[in-house]
């Protein structure tokens, strides 16, 4: 009985276990079936967002590349696509003293660290660096440093010295062109040059990909500079400028103002430099105006026989005031010999016959009496006589004193003159083929025919001798001008101008050198004067832009001047 | 397990189903997998762009106009060429070749300089990777031509603007 109650108390506690066994195994599969449930449902979510983003999911964007390639601000290239400025990533060197989290910013010493840098940097003070170092204030240590200087500074293992890539403006050719480009500020915005012009066109993220193309041609502005440096350093001049005009289009090929500057280092060269003599000091230009009124006059008819003869032994006395010539010319000019000679008597005589009223009406057709028309924001207001002329102001500016001008200025006449008298405005950018603005008609072609001549002739017989290039045809007048200063003109200080064009036969460029207070030195025969300093550095400069821009020197080949001739028999038979 | 007729349409269905989806997978893989290897050549496409501007950028820099005039200045002062030493159009060129004409004066004859020997005075081109002079150099006997050759013939030059002066 025991047994069996024994037994059936085992029966039932195994029935009671089996009981259990299976309900917890039962709960076992339940739970592994909810895990299993909930790793299937992950899975199916997983596959459907792929499955979602297989199909429905931002494609790479086409746009991501050209975003990436879009620089921060356009580049400014030159008329044959040399880029001029661009935007550069580079690295500066920034000390964050909180790099660390607080305690010392330096692993090392700071006078440690500054040396170390020091090693890096020759140029850079170890104490004044270990100074700033200590003081623990973030800020720039460089602004620009060469990629194997970052990995230098990274070897000596200091957290703090951080170099950050940073988007800078970058000018390949250093100084040259620099009055042309500017530069760009601190503040991102450009100064002075095209990069202030341009400044919304290089940022605008729809047109800064494209870059601004000026008229500018790096090789030609490279010798204009290179050869009025030359002029300047052998006359101790205290500055030049010149520029290269094409007649036709009114486009600028170069402009140079010396001294220039360095637009990468604006930061510390200062801005003495910048100011710009071609566009925006205004100089009297002296003597190179004296074609432009004789050119007044054969337009306006006043001279119509060039073989006329004018006295010019004595000085002309106006109201007190003389008109002379530098020295003797002789008894009496005629056209042709008062410009070879660069008579200022003769020329005050044909002005004066042609009196105030047009040569005033020339002059502004001329666009002598307002700013220069270039795209540059520094342009500077011409000193001009205004209301009626009187008779001497017409007289003196005849052959450009009373009247101050850009060296632009006189460029774009020039381009008048002897293009067949077409004044156009210049401009600094490319213009394609068909574009060059209409401009307005100053003087007649047939003047323009003869003014060619009578250039060809003061180069090839007269004061303008040595700017010529052979084969080249250059035509040109010189012209010094003693600068005003307090109570009058002073007779120490010119400023001598050369004002060129060439091929004569088929002018296409204007070139102009001046020089701001040459002095004589021996290179050039102790001479002052734009005959001996001015005019040698256009003879250097057209054989060295001539083949660059098309035109061949030919010997065989010149302007027919045979008509003229006669008239100055004495320098013709040499 | 009977399986009707029925039955076994549905689940052959299912499984072309099943067979359409995986093949979908796959192509759908295929193409993000190819799409972004788009993204990866376009990123390289980018970085090696912007590595050849900075090369171009250093080049520049290093040969701008005023470098160039510095080693001009010091190292050969070549200046610009007289209108002598141009040629007008081809005609010209083409006089330089013409056969001698009958009874034409015979050409002058320059004597070469001695001193120069046979070998060109130039240094031989040589391969930047081997370091060897290129195969086309290396057949003819350039193979001394060194800076000592260059030298001489400078120091040649030198000897006939000499004389000619």
């Amino acid at each position: 009985m025991t047994a069996i109650s024994i037994s059936t108390r085992v029966s039932t506690g195994r029935r009671k276990l089996v009981n259990i066994r299976q309900r917890s195994l039962l709960t076992a599969k339940w739970r592994g079936l909810w895990v299993l449930a909930c790793f299937a449902a992950i899975t199916v979510c997983a596959l459907l967002r792929i499955v979602y983003l297989g199909f429905f999911g931002p494609a790479p964007r086409g746009m991501d590349m050209a975003n990436a390639l879009l620089p921060d601000r356009g580049e400014i290239v030159d008329r044959n696509g040399v880029p001029l400025a661009r935007a550069l990533s580079a690295y500066a060197l920034w000390y964050n003293p909180n790099a660390l989290g607080g305690g010392s910013p330096l692993v090392k010493s700071p006078a440690e660290v500054a040396a170390g840098l020091a090693k890096v940097f020759p140029d850079m003070d170890p104490a004044e660096l270990a100074d700033r170092l200590a003081t623990g204030q973030p800020g720039y240590l460089r602004r620009r440093i060469l990629p194997e200087e970052a990995n230098r500074i990274h070897a000596l293992g200091e957290p703090a010295l951080e170099f950050p890539r940073e988007t800078e403006r970058y000018y390949p050719q250093g100084s040259m062109g620099a009055h042309v480009l500017g530069f760009v500020s601190s503040d991102g915005h450009g100064r002075v040059g095209m990069e202030q012009v341009y400044d919304k066109r290089l940022t605008d993220p729809a047109t800064r990909s494209r870059p601004a193309q000026l008229s500018i041609d790096a090789r030609v502005q490279g010798a204009l500079e290179d050869e009025l440096g030359r002029g300047m350093a052998l006359s101790n001049a205290k500055g030049a400028a010149g520029i290269i005009l094409d007649v036709d289009t009114g486009e600028v090929l170069a402009l140079a103002s010396l001294p220039a500057f360095d637009p990468n280092l604006i930061d510390q060269a200062g801005t003495t430099n910048i100011f710009n003599r071609v566009t925006n000091q205004v100089y009297e230009l002296g003597s190179t105006f004296k074609p432009i009124t004789v050119a007044a006059a054969l337009d306006a008819g006043t001279v119509t026989d060039l073989s006329r003869r004018y006295p010019s032994s004595r000085p002309l006395s106006i109201g007190g005031f003389q008109i002379r010539d530098s020295h003797s010319l002789g008894e009496s000019l005629n056209v042709p010999e008062a410009l070879i000679h660069s008579s200022n008597i003769v020329t005050a005589q044909i002005a004066d016959e042609l009196g105030g009223q047009r040569l005033k009406a020339t002059m502004q057709s001329l666009g002598m009496n307002e700013r220069p028309f270039v795209e540059l924001p520094a342009r500077g207001f011409p000193l001009w006589p205004r209301g009626d002329w009187a008779r001497i102001t017409t007289m003196t500016v005849s052959y450009g004193h009373g009247i101050a001008v850009t060296p632009l200025h006189l460029a774009s006449a020039y381009a008048a003159l002897v293009n067949g008298g077409i004044w156009r405005p210049a401009t600094l950018e490319k213009l394609a083929p068909g574009q060059a603005p209409a401009g307005r008609r100053v003087f007649k072609a047939s003047t323009s025919a003869r003014m060619r001549q009578l250039l060809r002739m003061i180069v090839a017989y007269g004061t303008g001798k040595k700017a010529d290039a052979p084969g080249f045809r250059v035509g040109g007048k010189t012209g010094s001008a003693e600068k005003p200063g307090a109570g009058g003109y002073r007779r120490s200080s010119l400023v001598a101008t050369f004002a060129a064009a060439f091929p004569m036969d088929r002018p296409r460029y204007v070139v102009i050198a001046m020089l701001d207070e040459p002095q004589g030195t021996p290179a050039t025969s102790y001479q002052r004067t734009a005959a001996w300093n001015t005019a040698p550095v256009v003879a250097r400069v057209v054989p060295r832009i001539g083949p660059l821009l098309g035109i061949m020197p030919d010997e065989t080949r010149d302007i027919d001047i045979t008509d003229l001739r006669p008239l100055i028999p004495g320098e013709a038979s040499e | 397990m009977n399986l009707t007729r029925d039955r076994v349409r549905s689940i052959g269905w299912a499984f072309l189903l099943a067979v359409c989806f995986a093949l979908t997978m796959v192509l759908t893989f295929r193409v993000n997998a190819v799409k972004s290897e788009v993204r990866l050549a376009e990123r390289k496409i980018v970085a090696i762009k912007q590595e050849k501007m900075f090369l171009e950028t250093e080049f520049e820099t290093r040969s701008n106009q005023q470098q160039l005039k510095a080693l001009n200045d010091l190292e050969f002062g070549y200046e610009a060429p007289r209108a002598a030493q141009y040629i007008e159009g081809e005609r010209r060129l083409a006089e330089l070749g013409k056969p001698r004409g009958p009874g034409a004066p015979a050409p002058i004859r320059v004597a070469r300089a001695a001193g120069g020997g046979a070998e060109a005075p130039f240094l031989a081109m040589v391969s930047p990777l081997t370091g060897q002079a290129m195969a086309a150099e290396a057949r003819t006997a350039h193979k001394q031509a060194d800076a000592a050759t260059l030298g001489q013939y400078l120091a040649h030059i030198q000897k006939r603007e000499v004389g000619r002066e």
